[in-house]
């Protein structure tokens, strides 16, 4: 746990919390590996309770069910009371064996890694600067992060449309008329997968950065000032508190939100799906979240295409998993 | 309207089978019990889905009243349904005794997917008292499964080409009168570029417009795709579908500057700009035009009697200098095939208001509530009462198109293809010059996994 | 979070400004560090006027009638729009009518959530008890399956329970998709306290009830907001759930009631789409801004009263 790393790092004594009842001018040293207090008693289910029921309900069961469907041929029809015909590994095998669904998978997973990559790096940096300026330049900051963040997919999608259009583009027009590119006036940017996939990672990371941004920059707060104060005591200079004391204490924040982004980026759909509408080339910009929706009038084909995708992300994240799991243990 | 149901079905099933797959009307054995005659049916309040603002509210007022009026007792509530989203909702609320709607209107794609799924009742049996081979054919195709009617055609919208009459002057261009001639029209007008904007196209035709490019390959005999046996192939690969294509790409290198990453959406905008002689739209596009020298900067929300009249000017003003012909056909006199649009009506199978349902389809399909679809320039169902689209040039289009109009393939997955985007994707191709052959091969290789 | 710091007297529990601990003392290095202060200041501006430029051209657009939104020179500037659009919203009785049901959905999912995640993420990060691993790990793997075909499950479970067409119905859909990620969230948040900081104050006689409200509950203010404004985000702007579950369009959402401004036959009147758009978004950053302040100031408050 990061809180240990910083006791390891400074000694104990160091992480000395100043509430009005609590002054402690000196605390018992902190065993380095404390034991959690181990209350494991029927309470802690009933706190879990409130929870678990609508996981269970509203997430869980449908979660199941689809799974099952993904063994049996089920698609509208099924859905107004045809009978469903179970048919094995079939969908899997279908999926599997069409090389152009290996080839959706490969791009969704350089794509993810692109863009979680981009999302991350991008959003910490602005968490930090977010941290170091003043009152006014963060809430500027803030407001701009939480406009992008939060208007309607809807209106903003439209926007990006319009921004990278062929003919009304202000992409295209900033580009040639003050920028003097004018071969680039006409431009079409969805025509092309790679210059389409360009387009799309603005916009994606466009609206994952202030997620990362809002996430990061609360859990920088969280860092007590005093523990701040007592390494500055010890004499480390500001890139070294930054490093041994912020990064740690933050990891868990900062694992969480890399993990999820990782998540959303390989199913990655809103985006993508408008684009194409746009006047890209469909089947050639064919990430995984807008090929299963494709395939989602054959629920159970969809389904089979969710359990591969889970097992991919799985793949993608077992190291941070693992690693998650092995810190569990402390 | 009263409905009379004894003794039609023997006629109806007859008629059916010139178009469908087989003879035995039949319906499915869910269908509900058809009531003692002349039994009334139970009193309740019933729910029609109508979608988007293309059914004016004059006509759902006149819907709520007569069937209120018909059925005492009983009441009709119209729920406006977005296009956007529709088949998700379909999906979920048609399973659903408890929240279907006892009425539905469909659009004439999505029509065959859920008329195959067992989605709607079974109306066999009122086939000749709605209209009987009156209604447009192709939407009861789209509606048809199995030998058996599910789903009637509501509403079509045929597509016209719209025209400045000032620029066609202006380049010495004459309203063409062959398939052969409007290409040659195209290449002429972005030639000459008489309107003198930057990137003039002479057609607006952008990539992905596979709605507007299907006409050509229907005009020159082609198809999408065609049943073979129990199959569907793609058709794209056929002599007649080629020759078509051939023009359309001549048309995409030539005759246009429109984006290729574009679809037929909003053609108007270019037009207004200045940027373009010509588009190709449904005719009610013409509320869409909103030339510059005729904008009298009216407020959309002033209802003054002064706006009134402004707009009114303005609406003569655009119409005055745009005009409008049907796409022309290989020889001089007769009219393009081109795609339809529009929609269907259904009842779920699901509603518990069969019979409710069954007289207000029959309110519908009647004489005044058709009169009224067509003078509010909708082509109605049943092609008996288009005279009241009335004899404007608008009104001359949109008949001279619909009436040799054809729909996609009736098959039951077409949707997939639909949902795959294949013939966007196949026509940026043609747009982007590519081998005709080659790109048909491949689009109808995905054509037929897709239908089969 | 900033103004509370701000405000804050050298506080019982301080949030820190994380990298710099406390002003140098030196004039020389005092300015030096006002001159960087002001240099990022500045480069956060800017970033933020880029951020912000699409959201800038849909305001734009929503005070430009719609014939002036796709030309061949754009309009960067709407010196001569109009007010056209926003007035023909709010003339619109239906947005209002969705702006109480999108509020009722959010307010119920918002605090169902996070009452029930922030309980489950104490339970899981404070206490060892058997399932635990298995429940973290779940959690997790439930938000790694795509969802794309569960509206049908879930519609099917709301219509056995008749609440289709119901703000409850959709409010229990919208928390059990909110939830594991919030418990996440809030469980790396509470993480990030070091319990030793709770065990210091039992030592000094506090409960551990006692203990945790005074000392780890105020640190977790920041994450609960980021929680906070998470879900209500995704509340606030949820579209696939909703466009099944409110079929009767007396009880459409925003988000439903906003594409419905788009046509699919006709001209859509991008300009109203705009409007309406702008309008939706605003009680998002007022809802931020309430809670930013209010929030963190009332729990350091609540610290120095106890």
């Amino acid at each position: 746990m990061p809180a240990s790393s910083a006791d390891r790092a400074f000694g104990p004594g160091t992480v000395a919390p100043a509430t009005p009842v609590a002054p402690a001018p000196a605390l018992p040293p902190p065993p380095v590996r404390r034991r959690r207090p181990l209350r494991s008693r029927l309470g802690v289910y009933l706190l879990l309770l409130p929870a678990v029921v609508p996981i269970a309900v509203g997430l869980g069961y449908p979660l199941v069910r689809q799974f099952v469907l993904s063994f049996q041929e089920y698609g509208l029809a099924q859905q107004f009371g045809r009978p469903a015909e179970w048919v094995g590994l079939d969908n899997y095998r279908t999926l599997l064996t069409d090389p152009y669904v290996w080839g959706v998978i490969v791009r969704s997973v350089v794509f993810c890694l692109v863009n979680a990559g981009l999302t991350m790096a991008i959003g910490m940096s602005l968490a930090v600067l977010m941290a170091k300026v003043g009152r006014a330049a963060r809430i500027t900051l803030q407001v701009g992060m939480l406009l992008a963040w939060g208007t309607p997919v809807l209106a903003t999608m439209t926007v990006w449309q319009w921004l990278f259009d062929s003919q009304y583009g202000v992409i295209n027009w900033l580009l040639a008329e003050p920028l003097g590119m004018t071969d680039l006036r006409y431009h079409s940017w969805l025509i092309e997968p790679l210059s389409f996939y360009l387009v799309a990672t603005v916009i994606v990371v466009w609206m994952s950065v202030p997620f990362v941004v809002f996430t990061v920059y609360a859990g920088l707060l969280q860092v007590p000032a005093e523990t701040m104060e007592a390494a500055q005591l010890d004499g480390a200079d500001g890139w070294q508190r930054f490093w041994r004391i912020t990064i740690p204490m933050v990891k868990p924040v900062l694992f969480v939100v890399a993990l999820l982004q990782i998540i959303w980026d390989l199913r990655v759909f809103t985006q993508i799906y408008v684009l194409q509408r746009a006047g890209a080339p469909t089947r050639e910009t064919h990430l995984l979240g807008t090929y299963i929706y494709s395939l989602a009038k054959e629920f159970s084909m969809a389904g089979a295409m969710a359990t591969i995708m889970l097992v991919l992300t799985l793949a993608l994240t077992a190291f941070y998993i693992r690693r998650m799991l092995r810190e569990e243990e402390l | 309207m009263r409905i009379v149901r004894s003794g039609v079905t023997v006629t109806a099933v007859t008629a059916l089978s010139m178009f469908a797959l087989t003879a035995c009307g039949g319906g499915t054995s869910e269908e509900p019990e058809a009531p003692a005659e002349g039994a009334t049916p139970q009193a309740a309040e019933i729910r029609m889905w109508v979608n988007g603002g293309d059914t004016p509210q004059e006509l759902r007022d006149y819907l709520v009243e007569t069937f209120a009026e018909e059925n005492p007792g009983s009441t009709l509530v119209i729920e406006e349904q977005d296009w956007n989203g529709l088949v998700p909702r379909l999906q979920t609320a048609l399973t659903s005794a408890e929240q279907t709607p006892d009425l539905v209107e469909i659009g004439n794609t999505q029509a065959p997917t859920f008329t195959y799924a067992g989605a709607f009742a079974d109306i066999t049996d009122m086939y000749d008292e709605l209209g009987g081979d009156k209604l447009l054919p192709g939407f009861v195709e789209a509606g048809s499964a199995d030998g058996a009617l599910y789903a009637v055609p509501y509403y079509s919208g045929a597509r016209a080409v719209f025209y400045r009459k000032d620029l066609f002057a202006a380049a010495g261009v004459e309203v063409p009168t062959t398939l052969e001639e409007f290409t040659a029209a195209a290449i002429a007008l972005q030639e000459a570029n008489p309107a003198g904007t930057a990137n003039f196209s002479g057609f607006w035709f952008p990539g992905q417009d596979w709605y507007n490019g299907t006409a050509w390959i229907y005009t020159h005999g082609g198809d999408l795709a065609v049943q073979d046996g129990d199959r569907w192939v793609g058709a794209l690969s056929s002599p007649e579908s080629q020759a078509g294509l051939e023009e359309v790409q001549a048309l995409f290198t030539e005759g246009t500057r429109a984006p290729r990453d574009a679809d037929s959406n909003e053609p108007w905008v270019p037009f207004n700009n200045g940027e373009t002689a010509m588009f190709s739209a449904p005719t009610w596009a013409r509320w869409s035009i909103d030339l510059p020298e005729c904008n009298k900067g009216v407020d959309p929300e002033d209802t003054s009697d002064e706006a009134t009249a402004l707009r009114g000017e303005q609406q003569a003003c655009n119409e005055d200098l745009t005009g409008v012909f049907p796409l022309p056909g290989l020889t001089s006199g007769e009219a393009a095939t081109v795609f339809a649009g529009g929609s269907n009506i259904a009842i779920p199978s699901k509603s518990g208001n069969q019979d409710l349902a069954r007289n207000l389809l029959g309110i519908i399909f009647a004489k005044p509530y058709q009169t009224m679809l067509a003078e509010n320039g909708l082509i109605p169902g049943n092609a008996d009462y288009t005279a009241a689209l009335g004899t404007d040039v608008y009104a001359g289009a949109a008949l001279a198109a619909a009436l040799g109009a054809k729909l996609t393939p009736p098959a039951e997955k077409w949707a997939d293809v639909e949902g795959d985007r294949t013939l966007e994707d196949f026509f940026q191709k043609v747009a982007a010059g590519g081998d005709l052959a080659e790109a048909a091969a491949e689009a109808d290789a995905l054509i037929e996994s897709a239908l089969n | 979070m900033s103004a509370a710091t701000a405000a804050a007297p050298p506080g019982p529990v301080r949030t820190a400004p994380v990298v710099e601990g406390r002003e140098p003392t030196s004039t020389r290095i005092r300015t030096r560090a006002r001159v960087v202060r002001w240099l990022l200041g500045t480069l956060a501006v800017t970033v933020s006027l880029v951020w912000v430029f699409p959201i800038y051209w849909m305001v734009s657009s929503a005070f430009l009638p719609t014939n002036r939104l796709r030309t061949p020179s754009p309009t960067f500037f709407p010196v001569d729009g109009t007010l056209s659009n926003f007035r023909r919203v709010f003339a619109d009785p239906t947005f209002f009518a969705s702006f109480k049901v999108s509020l009722a959905v959010t307010g119920i999912t918002l605090v169902a959530a996070i009452l029930f995640a922030f309980v489950a993420a104490l339970a899981v990060s404070r206490f060892r008890f058997r399932g635990r691993k298995s429940f973290i790990v779940t959690i997790l793997v439930v938000q790694m399956i795509p969802a794309e075909g569960l509206f049908i499950s879930q519609y099917q479970m709301l219509d056995g329970w008749r609440l289709v067409n119901s703000v409850i119905g959709l409010s229990i859909v919208y928390v059990a998709a909110i939830l594991p990620f919030t418990i996440w969230m809030l469980r790396g948040f509470v993480a990030g306290v070091p319990i030793e900081l709770e065990e210091a104050g039992m030592v000094d006689g506090l409960s551990r009830t006692g203990a945790f409200f005074r000392i780890t509950f105020p640190l977790l203010a920041p994450g609960l907001v980021a929680s906070g404004v998470y879900g209500f985000l995704q509340a606030w702007n949820e579209y696939t759930l909703a466009l099944v579950v409110m079929t009767d369009p007396a009880r459409r959402t925003l988000p439903l009631w906003l594409q419905g401004l788009v046509e699919a036959n006709r001209a859509t009147d991008w300009g109203v789409v705009m409007a309406g758009a702008t309008l939706i978004a605003v009680p998002v950053i007022l809802f931020f801004l309430f809670v930013q302040n209010k929030m963190t100031a009332g729990l350091v408050a609540g610290a120095v009263k106890g």
